[in-house]
């Protein structure tokens, strides 16, 4: 299923996890403000993405998954930490590139991942949208969404820019 | 033939920046109070969204300000265009341009709006068949090169356009297009498949001129290059990420006036490094069997980034014109100041060394917005 591992700095979960989400127990937590979860709607079943494809998908040159159906990617706000830590993990690109980028699609007719203010806008979202795809601090993950891969934030986020983790999602 | 082209000589650019403002701003505030996702506040650049109906307003204008060599000073509004996307379900999406061009000229003796030019710029649908393949039908930009995908003011890095973008071809199509991206040896390879026939079909049809006016009363030279019929294809590769992008075009073509058939190549590249933004672009254009001599050139050009998103821009150009059978080299030196996303003003001087192919030489500034 994953090919390829285009970048170091992404760990891809076991996608051999049930439909009703993580389990917990059997992940290693090394520090849960440090990784970054890219999540799915539980709505789906578990969508077939490798980290090459999340790019695609986020610069929106594919727009269906292997069933189909169309990806609804999602980010968070310009100013956010983890949108740049996003940016830099996993699109390789900084802000200028990115803006210049979608100025050029948004001429194409090509419409930039629509932002949500939040990440528990992100999860809320995600959980009720089938096809879309976001992401969000691990310990901000709930049973509701699929994670479909985690991303170390170490080097790209520090963590004193990042939320702090609420007790009730930290498992 | 079903032009719809008309002269609005009685619109005013500030009652048209009214209706606009109308338009776009009335439905933002409705849009952050509906919204059960605490979406982000609408930001310029971005174009106005809806989710709920799938659609998205946007557009861009500019203002252009000339002092070219030999002629009066003279600014322009050069274009207001609005970009209105809508999704129909999951898989069709409508995207239409409607761009008031020339909208006004304005020198010592006054503001003329005669000129004044309505016109379809893109029409058309887009259906996703595949994670691989998606068909568009309708007027649509022609795929050469990168320019003419991006022309729009705020998002090239010069008031003035290069020749090779513009001059040996039609820029819009009317018919059908496959398109997509596929993966290869973790790069990303974009193809593009097209077929024009604008006879036939005849789809909001403009007047497709080959070369800008650039603040004067109509263009130097006339000619226009809209096709009869059109086959072609593009292709890019990005390599690293997009740090470099290298394409190829193809294009067998008819032209209405002068009726006469072309085969043209191109091909592209856009670098991008750490202290350097390189691109160019080059076409051939040979004649089918007619006396007209071959039509070549091209560009390169370099964007060098300085503090306080100041970008130092440098382009030189060479082309050589079939009618008349002429050779330009035009070099060109500006600035961009690009701090608040969504504005580009730009300032730069150009000179050309023949200027009876339609670039004239002399200083060029303007202030573009992408809403």
């Amino acid at each position: 299923m994953f090919a390829r591992l285009k970048y170091p700095r992404i760990v891809l979960l076991a996608l051999t996890l049930g439909a009703g989400g993580i389990d917990y127990a059997a992940e290693p937590v090394p520090s849960e403000q440090a990784q970054m979860a890219v999540i799915a709607s539980n709505r789906d079943s578990l969508p077939k993405i490798d980290d090459g494809s999340l790019r695609e998908v986020y610069l929106k040159r594919i727009f269906l998954n292997s069933d189909g159906r169309p990806y609804i990617p999602v980010n968070l706000p310009p100013t956010h930490p983890l949108r740049n830590a996003f940016l830099s993990a996993v699109l390789k690109m900084n802000a200028p590139q990115m803006q210049i980028y979608w100025d050029r699609r948004y001429f194409q007719g090509v419409s930039p991942p629509y932002v949500l203010g939040s990440q528990r806008a992100v999860v809320k979202f995600v959980a009720a949208t089938p096809g879309a795809i976001g992401y969000v601090q691990r310990c901000q993950v709930t049973p509701d969404v699929h994670v479909i891969l985690l991303v170390s934030l170490t080097g790209v986020a520090p963590a004193d820019m990042l939320e702090k983790c609420p007790e009730a999602a930290t498992p | 033939m079903n032009r719809i082209a008309c002269r609005l000589h009685r619109l005013t650019p500030p009652a048209l920046l009214l209706a606009l403002g109308v338009v776009l701003f009335r439905p933002a505030i409705a849009a952050g109070d509906d919204s059960p996702w605490e979406t982000d506040p609408y930001q310029l650049g971005q174009g106005l969204y809806f989710p709920q109906q799938g659609l998205r307003v946007g557009g861009y204008a500019d203002l252009h300000y000339y002092d070219l060599d030999d002629e009066p000073r003279s600014a322009s509004i050069d274009d207001l265009s609005l970009i209105v996307t809508k999704d129909f379900g999951s898989r069709w999406k409508l995207l239409s341009e409607t761009d008031l061009s020339e909208a006004a000229i304005i020198t010592r003796r006054g503001v003329s709006t005669s000129d004044a030019t309505l016109e379809v710029e893109r029409l058309y649908v887009d259906y996703y068949a595949s994670s691989a393949a998606t068909f568009r039908f309708g007027k649509f930009l022609t795929p050469v090169g990168q320019w003419n995908l991006i022309h729009a003011d705020p998002l090239v890095w010069t008031v003035t356009r290069p020749l090779s973008t513009a001059a040996a071809f039609s820029t819009s199509a009317n018919g059908a297009m496959m398109y997509g991206t596929r993966t290869l040896a973790q790069d990303d390879l974009d193809y593009t498949l097209y077929v024009d026939d604008t006879q036939a079909i005849g789809l909001a049809t403009d007047a497709d001129s080959a070369y800008g006016s650039y603040g004067r009363a109509g263009a130097i030279n006339p000619l226009r290059n809209e096709f009869d019929r059109a086959a072609g294809g593009q292709t890019h590769y990005h390599w690293h990420d997009d740090q470099l992008t290298i394409g190829g075009s193809f294009v067998a073509y008819e032209l209405r006036d002068p009726r006469k058939s072309y085969r043209l190549g191109g091909l592209d590249f856009d670098w991008t490094g750490s202290h350097v933004e390189l691109s160019g672009e080059g076409v051939y254009r040979t004649p089918n069997g007619a006396q007209t001599p071959s039509e070549y050139g091209g560009y390169l050009q370099a964007v060098i980034p300085l503090p306080d998103q100041l970008f130092l821009v440098g382009r030189f150009e060479h082309f050589r014109n079939s009618t008349p059978n002429v050779t330009d080299n035009i070099s060109t030196v500006g600035l961009n100041y690009r701090g608040v996303a969504g504005l580009v003003f730009r300032i730069e001087r150009t000179h050309a060394s023949h200027e009876y192919t339609g670039l004239p030489s002399g200083w060029f500034a303007s202030v573009a917005v992408l809403f």
